[in-house]
């Protein structure tokens, strides 16, 4: 036999792609610069655009005259290579970030790319190994990069901090920062406050304890972490009354979604996470603090400033991880929050002390809130065996996905899912990386329906609906051009008046949405970035359209040049 | 429906699913041998890999590390046909081509605890039988662990 031929060494995959492997230097996001982001709109500087998250733009060019020529302007394609983690459940979740012309956004499976948001072209990609057998309650995703000090950071699935150098992609340090072998891991996008990244922990259905950390965005290390369930002795542990004393170390309370931030105040509204078992309560009697909340936390300590509970002792899966929306109104600064109990509260957010409650779905069997904030759960799977049915299911009126304030209008405009579920209490013994639910649970398949609403945050009027036969499952849009951006689950991507909720433009995607669209602008010329591809959780949130095609696309949209 | 005990390997071959066009067209994924990686003074570890004539696998087809880190493989094409490999690696893939009757080398940086899957992505040589499993063994860093009494496991 001859010697073997020469195969040499292993190469980078990209380095067979046209991948062109920098990105042109931009000047310095630091803590100024996204401070005052909405000073300059041809920039999303950060997940929700703005530290308020309002997810509000001044961009006017595309506005209610001209949106009816809206158009493709490029399309990128993430495709995949190889076995990948939860292969049928991955999703583009992601809010594209946008820095003087350089986008840079996640997608599932570890994977970061800066584009030219002019062209499209791929400038530099990064790809963390994400393990097959991560564990992962909610599909193969990602929600977001964040941009600042000449860096990308992103979480990964398996729970590591990494910062990448923004003109090369290539990795600058790497952080372990939770356990894949007790259940965590790590879908959010990180935030830069100041010089730090601030990161939460997701894998509250695995028992896990939930927290949120604080890093030096320089060196990776960690500044502080704040747990989000106490331990016996700390502030709020005397709501865990289990005698074993064990529930708080399962407790959930995860911080998986980016928290909203006032400078002012120097506190980041932090929505938790369910209380873990998800469905069985009686092993965790209790308010069982600090799950479904906003906790106000202060940014330099990581201390708990306040907090409100929305949902205390939790029988039906109702995370409160999503947005708190920070505004102003007559002087006096408020959060506004649509939970999962279908219940819209808005919060002094000095001191959390409730102003305002009101229901915002139409169907909420599961309790009753008062206008005063007193809970009074109705039905709940309480006996062994017994199946029951609630409104809203387990993925909520709204899911994560973010709702929008227009500083045009004033009002709030609601990704609103109208879906119900039947839990039927199986208790079983906790084990590290296995699910923690305590019920089997199956959500409806054929009672669904959703809408865009528009609601006053303070006296909780619902100015209009935009209704659709789907449940809206992605995060609304607002721009000074007088539209509201939605996308459908049957992949539609529609720009609506903000005034009357008339629908003026639509596109066909090919595949659900299920992301939070930007919006940014290149020489004069304002665009919409919006990711699409159907997946995630949908059997949480939508399981009437498991069948639906799946896809991870990136469209573009713009105004024809003339 | 009838089930078998016992011996894993001996089951496979009588069922016909540890080669190429017996009962099913390819072999079926997961089926082949386990080797260790071999770890040296460096801290690098180390691991051969070889694609057998016709069989259309990696051999072994489960290599498992002590834990996460920096690795070497030697890859070897004995077969008759061209092969390659896309191995994963933090920041990018590695891809090697693999002509018949060649050898090559991969450095690759994985973290630890979990398991990668890396295959041939010519054809269908994924679905016939090339990929293959790299399983990093061991517990994540104690600054990464939660604060919490040790918990129960599977």
């Amino acid at each position: 036999m001859t010697d073997y031929v020469d195969a040499g060494e292993a190469i980078p995959h990209a380095q067979l792609s046209a991948v062109k492997g920098s990105a042109p230097a931009t000047g310095n996001v630091d803590y100024d610069r996204i401070r005052n982001a909405r000073s300059e709109p041809a920039n999303w500087l950060t997940y929700y655009g703005t530290y308020d998250g309002q997810r509000y733009s001044d961009l006017n060019q595309i506005n209610k005259d001209t949106v009816k020529r809206l158009s493709p302007a490029w399309v990128f394609q993430a495709g995949a290579v190889g076995m990948q983690s939860g292969a049928s459940t991955y999703s583009f979740e992601a809010s594209p970030l946008v820095v003087e012309g350089v986008m840079y956004v996640s997608g599932p499976d570890g994977r970061a790319w800066a584009i030219d948001a002019k062209t499209g072209q791929e400038l530099w990609r990064y790809k963390h190994a994400s393990p097959y057998d991560v564990s992962l309650c909610c599909g193969n995703v990602n929600r977001g990069l964040a941009v600042g000090h000449g860096k990308v950071y992103m979480y990964t699935l398996n729970a590591h901090l990494i910062a990448l150098d923004a003109t090369t992609g290539e990795k600058v340090w790497d952080v372990t920062n939770g356990d894949v072998r007790a259940g965590e891991s790590g879908s959010v996008a990180p935030l830069i406050v100041k010089d730090m990244v601030i990161c939460g922990s997701a894998g509250g259905e695995f028992g896990v304890r939930g927290h949120i950390d604080a890093f030096d965005a320089q060196t990776g290390e960690r500044r502080w972490r704040r747990y989000t369930v106490p331990k016996p002795g700390e502030p709020g542990s005397e709501t865990w009354g289990d005698d074993s004393q064990e529930a708080w170390q399962r407790g959930g309370a995860n911080c998986w979604v980016t928290p909203t931030y006032d400078p002012d105040l120097e506190l980041l509204f932090q929505g938790t996470g369910n209380p873990a078992p998800d469905f069985d309560g009686d092993v965790r009697p209790g308010d069982n603090l600090y799950t479904d909340s906003v906790v106000a936390i202060d940014v330099n300590t990581g201390e708990i400033r306040w907090h409100y509970q929305f949902t205390p002792h939790d029988l039906w899966d109702y995370d409160s991880t999503m947005e708190n929306i920070v505004f102003e109104r007559d002087g006096r600064k408020y959060v506004s929050h649509a939970d999962k109990n279908g219940y819209f509260f808005t919060l002094d957010a000095t001191n959390g002390e409730l102003v305002k409650v009101f229901p915002f779905v139409d169907r909420i069997t599961w309790g009753e809130i008062t206008p005063d904030g007193k809970v009074t759960p109705k039905v709940y799977p309480d006996e062994e065996g017994v199946p029951v049915h609630f409104w809203p299911g387990p993925a909520g009126g709204k899911e994560w996905t973010h709702m929008a304030y227009s500083r045009n209008t004033g009002l709030m405009y609601i990704p609103v899912q109208e879906v119900g579920a039947t839990a039927t209490r199986r208790r079983r013994e906790f084990k590290e990386s296995i699910p923690y639910w305590g019920a089997g649970v199956a959500v409806d398949i054929e009672d669904f329906y959703g809408y865009v609403a528009a609601v006053d945050p303070l006296t909780g009027e619902e100015k209009w609906r935009w209704r659709n036969e789907y449940p809206m499952c992605a995060s609304t849009l607002c721009t000074a051009g007088g539209l509201v951006f939605q996308g459908t689950p049957t992949g539609e991507f529609v720009a609506l008046d903000e005034e009357t909720g008339e629908k003026l433009w639509s596109f066909q995607c090919g595949s659900g949405h299920h992301s939070s669209p930007s919006t940014y602008e290149i020489d004069g010329r304002q665009y919409i970035a919006v990711p699409t591809g159907w997946g995630g959780w949908i059997e949480g949130f939508l399981p009437g359209l498991l069948g639906a095609a799946a896809g991870d696309a990136l469209f573009v949209f713009a105004l024809p040049e003339v | 429906m009838t089930t078998t005990s016992g011996d894993r390997a001996a089951e496979l071959t009588d069922a016909g699913l540890d080669g190429q066009n017996k009962i099913a067209l390819g072999r079926l994924l997961g089926t082949g041998t386990v080797g260790y990686a071999e770890e040296g003074s460096d801290g690098v570890m180390r691991a051969t890999i070889r694609i057998p004539e016709d069989e259309l696998r990696y051999d072994p087809g489960i290599i498992v590390f002590p834990h996460g880190g920096e690795i070497e493989l030697t890859l070897i094409n004995d077969d008759k046909n061209t092969h390659c490999a896309v191995i994963p690696s933090n920041g990018d893939p590695k891809f090697i081509w693999l002509v018949n009757h060649s050898k090559g080398t991969a450095k690759i940086s994985l973290d630890g605890p979990g398991t990668y899957y890396y295959s041939s992505n010519s054809g269908n040589d994924e679905g016939r039988g090339l990929t293959g499993a790299l399983v990093m063994g061991g517990e994540v860093p104690d600054h990464a662990k939660q604060d919490r009494p040790p918990q129960p496991r599977p």
